[in-house]
């Protein structure tokens, strides 16, 4: 069921470019994570433009529901210590940061440029492309080997962050 | 017949490993027959060879060199020329070994200096039977080193190793020489074979082609270093720092002999270059004169000697040059045996006075040494060019073909020469052997018979050696070295009182009668002796200002300037570079996780640049 | 449908995640831009899934989803335990891991 709105895409890609140059641009914290969820909430629209309906509604879920919460406890945690930064010098070399960051961009210049030709894709999608049942038939089927891997990964990182964040003795 | 060849070669080399191996546990009298005995039975089977010997050996022992364009083997190569010489080596070498034994009683270093001697013996061995000239190199630096190592044997006198040094070092002026000559040897023949080359000669080069005499001339400087010729003869006189024996050895009867045997060996190339061979006569005669003039004026008994070979080598190479290289030859052999018996007998004399060799020291020694002065006697008659002995017969054949050849100016030169000769070393006799007793030494008596005996056996060779090669056509000598195609350019005269012998006979009596008039009737009005003849015309102190001090002046310049700014600079900035390099490698490890993050997106950058362009 | 546009946004989100890593000293915002950079992938993921027609691309941003969840968990954890020592949260003072 791709959404036909014509505009939709133009106008959810600039709302994410924007919103993701506001994470930087922001001053506080807080401000920062908010324009955050801007962008997380427009990648899913882009999402289901993309017939992805399935995980659009993860992102929302996962992420903005779940690690974005987590970041804002932790902004709430550290609301005062964000004052002291400027209090200090930056240490790493800046004509570094600087050069690396002018080469990156042009690089991705260049990669964009080389990928600019590509055509439209021929096919049709399938049916039920982005749906739960055929989302669910892969993973189960497929990739059970990586799904299986990967809760236990989400075991490790449970235990993992309960026991850093413990007060140490 | 091989194995006396490897026996005999090989013999000399075993003794002097096992002396210097052993050095500090051999006794005197076992590193005495040690070394005596090596060289008595490479004497024993070199002269069991001349009995079987018929046509030419070549033995190869190893492939020395196999490279491609070199292609040396160890290549022994026995003909007449070089049994011959091997003759002479081993036994005038054997001989002064004898003597050795008892001149070196008092030393303590014993074993050393037979060691070196059978050093000396094997390289001079090798440098004989080598059939390619790079074998035979590795024996003329081989006598060389012996010969540095054997001058400066007492090596805690500063003179002895000075003069050690300098024998070294002008040696290795006339290396120079050879060296390249060896080396456009390869380039022209492609091979190093002496063989190979006579044989070659002849048909590939026109003769006098300009690179021949090139190649004669390099060869010719070698032997310039190695015989004492005129500019590179200084070394000689003071190599007498060395013992007696040494000097009888080497700078008389065999090392000095190597640069005429190279001349000799490589005969055919040096006929197909006859303007070298004009240099090489030239040479020889003025050096031949120059010398005589010189050891007229010497006060110390052994560098009379010294420049009298000298002398005598001038008139082997003379010989050369007009092309008569038996006569070179036969005057090598009768020089080895009447040198050696003049150095030897001298050396008794200096043993016994216990060292010093100065003349005005030694006076009216006839008396103590009765049986010295005889032989010492003998070889002043034979040197002198008395008939009947030894080296009148080869002298006067070098003369005589000077003559008939048409060099009459080289004919001057050497009937001068021999003049000179009988002179100075008759005055060299009266001043030591006639006249009032200067000391009164008691402890001054004859020598023991250990050196007697071997000095009474070269007088007896003095007397008869030269019926060895001469007179008549059949000479057994002559006979036995035209198998090697050495022989006379000139037809030998049938008569014996040639125009030429007689000269030369008046010649000799002429300088014996007159320096035995003077020094001993007329010894008291002598002034002193010509100072400018005593110093060798100032050569010594001529070399010594034009190339000994700027050098050491650059040598200090060097090391002053050069050392501590270019090299410990070198050193210093390679130091520097890798700290430098170091210290800013470790800049990318400052722990800022930013920078860290940069360097990978430089990696990416670097990586997607690479896959896309 | 041109997917284009969705490869330039995707690279251009990617670019404002490297430009906040690089630049931002405040940890937390630099985790942001590390998670901006995880999003820019998950767009292009899905975008190449639906040129093609495949499912694989769904999957596999399922599974970054899951891995950038437990990965922020333990991150945020090390931040608040960095913070315990070092009483500052500027990045550049997490300076130990050096020579």
């Amino acid at each position: 069921m791709a959404m036909t709105v014509p505009w939709a895409q133009w106008f959810l890609g600039f709302l994410l470019v924007f919103s993701s140059i506001g994470v930087l641009l922001a001053r506080k914290p807080v401000h920062a994570s908010l324009s955050f969820l801007l962008t997380l909430m427009s990648l899913a629209g882009l999402y289901l433009q993309l017939d992805a309906q399935f995980i659009a509604v993860m992102q929302v879920l996962v992420y903005a529901g779940a690690i974005l919460v987590i970041f804002m406890f932790v902004i709430i945690l550290f609301q005062d210590a964000y004052h002291k930064i400027d209090l200090l010098e930056s240490q790493s070399s800046r004509p570094l940061l600087i050069f690396s960051v002018v080469s990156f961009l042009f690089t991705l210049g260049l990669l964009g440029n080389a990928l600019r030709y590509l055509t439209p894709s021929q096919r049709t999608v399938p049916k039920d492309f982005g749906m739960v049942e055929s989302l669910g038939k892969a993973l189960y089927v497929d990739f059970f080997f990586p799904f299986e891997a990967v809760i236990l990964l989400f075991l490790v990182a449970l235990i993992g962050a309960l026991y850093i964040a413990k007060r140490g003795d | 017949m091989h194995y006396e060849l490897c026996l005999g070669l090989f013999m000399p080399l075993l003794g002097f490993l096992g002396l210097m191996s052993f050095s500090q546990i051999l006794g005197r009298r076992s590193a005495n027959i040690i070394g005596c005995s090596t060289v008595f039975i490479s004497f024993l089977c070199f002269a069991s060879l001349l009995y079987t010997f018929s046509n030419p050996i070549s033995l190869t022992l190893f492939q020395w060199i196999p490279v491609s364009g070199i292609d040396a083997g160890f290549t022994l190569y026995l003909d007449s020329l070089s049994l011959m010489m091997t003759l002479i080596i081993t036994g005038v070498g054997f001989l002064i070994h004898v003597y050795s034994t008892g001149y070196m009683d008092h030393e303590t270093d014993y074993a050393r200096y037979f060691a070196f001697l059978n050093l000396f013996i094997f390289a001079m061995l090798l440098l004989v039977l080598a059939q390619n000239i790079l074998l035979l190199f590795v024996g003329w630096e081989g006598v060389g080193l012996a010969s540095y190592l054997l001058i400066g044997f007492w090596y805690t006198r500063p003179s002895a190793a000075q003069a050690a040094t300098k024998a070294f070092v002008i040696n290795r002026i006339g290396d120079w020489g050879l060296l390249t000559g060896i080396l456009l040897t390869l380039v022209l023949f492609g091979t190093v074979d002496i063989v190979e080359i006579s044989s070659r000669v002849t048909t590939e080069y026109a003769r006098g082609a300009p690179i021949l005499v090139l190649l004669c001339v390099l060869y010719f400087i070698g032997a310039i270093g190695k015989s004492a010729q005129l500019p590179l003869y200084t070394w000689l006189p003071d190599a007498m720092e060395g013992p007696t024996p040494v000097s009888a050895l080497i700078h008389a009867a065999t090392m000095v002999t190597a640069g005429v045997y190279l001349v000799v060996r490589m005969h055919p190339v040096f006929m197909m270059a006859p303007w070298a061979l004009h240099l090489v006569g030239i040479v020889g005669g003025l050096t031949s004169l120059f010398a005589a003039l010189c050891a007229l004026a010497q006060t110390d008994l052994k560098r009379v000697l010294a420049y009298s070979t000298i002398s005598q080598l001038g008139l082997m190479f003379l010989a050369c040059g007009i092309g008569a290289f038996y006569a070179a030859m036969f005057h090598l052999m009768t020089h080895a045996f009447v040198k050696a018996l003049l150095f030897l007998s001298a050396g008794i004399v200096v043993h016994m006075m216990h060292g010093t060799t100065e003349m005005a020291q030694m006076g009216g020694l006839a008396k103590i040494f009765k049986k010295t002065h005889w032989l010492f006697l003998i070889g002043v008659l034979a040197l002198s060019g008395i008939p009947p002995l030894s080296a009148f017969f080869s002298k006067e054949m070098i003369l005589e073909q000077e003559y008939l050849a048409g060099f009459y100016t080289l004919f001057y030169v050497g009937l001068t020469t021999s003049t000179l000769t009988a002179f100075y070393l008759t005055r060299a006799y009266c001043l030591t052997f006639l006249g009032p007793l200067k000391i009164n030494n008691s402890s001054v008596k004859e020598g023991p018979p250990a050196m007697l005996i071997p000095v009474g056996l070269l007088a007896l060779l003095s007397i008869s050696g030269g019926f060895l090669g001469c007179c008549g056509s059949d000479a057994i000598l002559e006979g036995f070295l035209e198998k090697s195609d050495i022989s006379l350019p000139e037809i030998e005269p049938t008569t014996f009182f040639t125009p030429e012998a007689i000269m030369a006979m008046i010649g000799a009596f002429l300088g014996f009668g007159s320096a035995a008039l003077i020094y001993t009737q007329y010894r008291d009005r002598l002034g002193n002796t010509i100072q400018v003849l005593k110093n060798s015309f100032y050569i010594n102190e001529i070399y010594w200002n034009l190339f000994a001090k700027p050098l050491a002046a650059v040598s200090r310049f060097i090391d002053a300037m050069v050392e501590p700014k270019v090299f410990d600079g070198l050193i210093q900035g390679s130091v520097q570079v890798t700290q430098g390099t170091a210290q800013a490698l470790q800049k990318m490890q400052s722990g800022q996780i930013r920078s860290y993050v940069a360097w990978i997106a430089l990696g990416m950058v670097f990586l997607v640049i690479y896959l896309v362009l | 449908m041109d997917i284009s546009l969705m490869i330039f946004i995707s690279m251009a989100m990617f670019a404002v995640g490297v430009i906040g890593v690089l630049t931002k000293r405040n940890a937390l915002i630099f985790f942001l831009s590390i998670e901006l950079m995880l999003n820019a992938a998950n767009l292009l993921f899905v975008t190449f899934a639906y040129h093609w027609g495949n499912m694989t691309g769904l999957v596999w941003v399922f599974f970054v989803l899951v891995v950038a969840a437990a990965e922020a968990a333990v991150g945020l954890a090390l931040i608040i335990n960095l913070f315990r020592s070092k009483q500052v949260v500027d990045v550049d003072q997490y300076n130990e891991l050096r020579e």
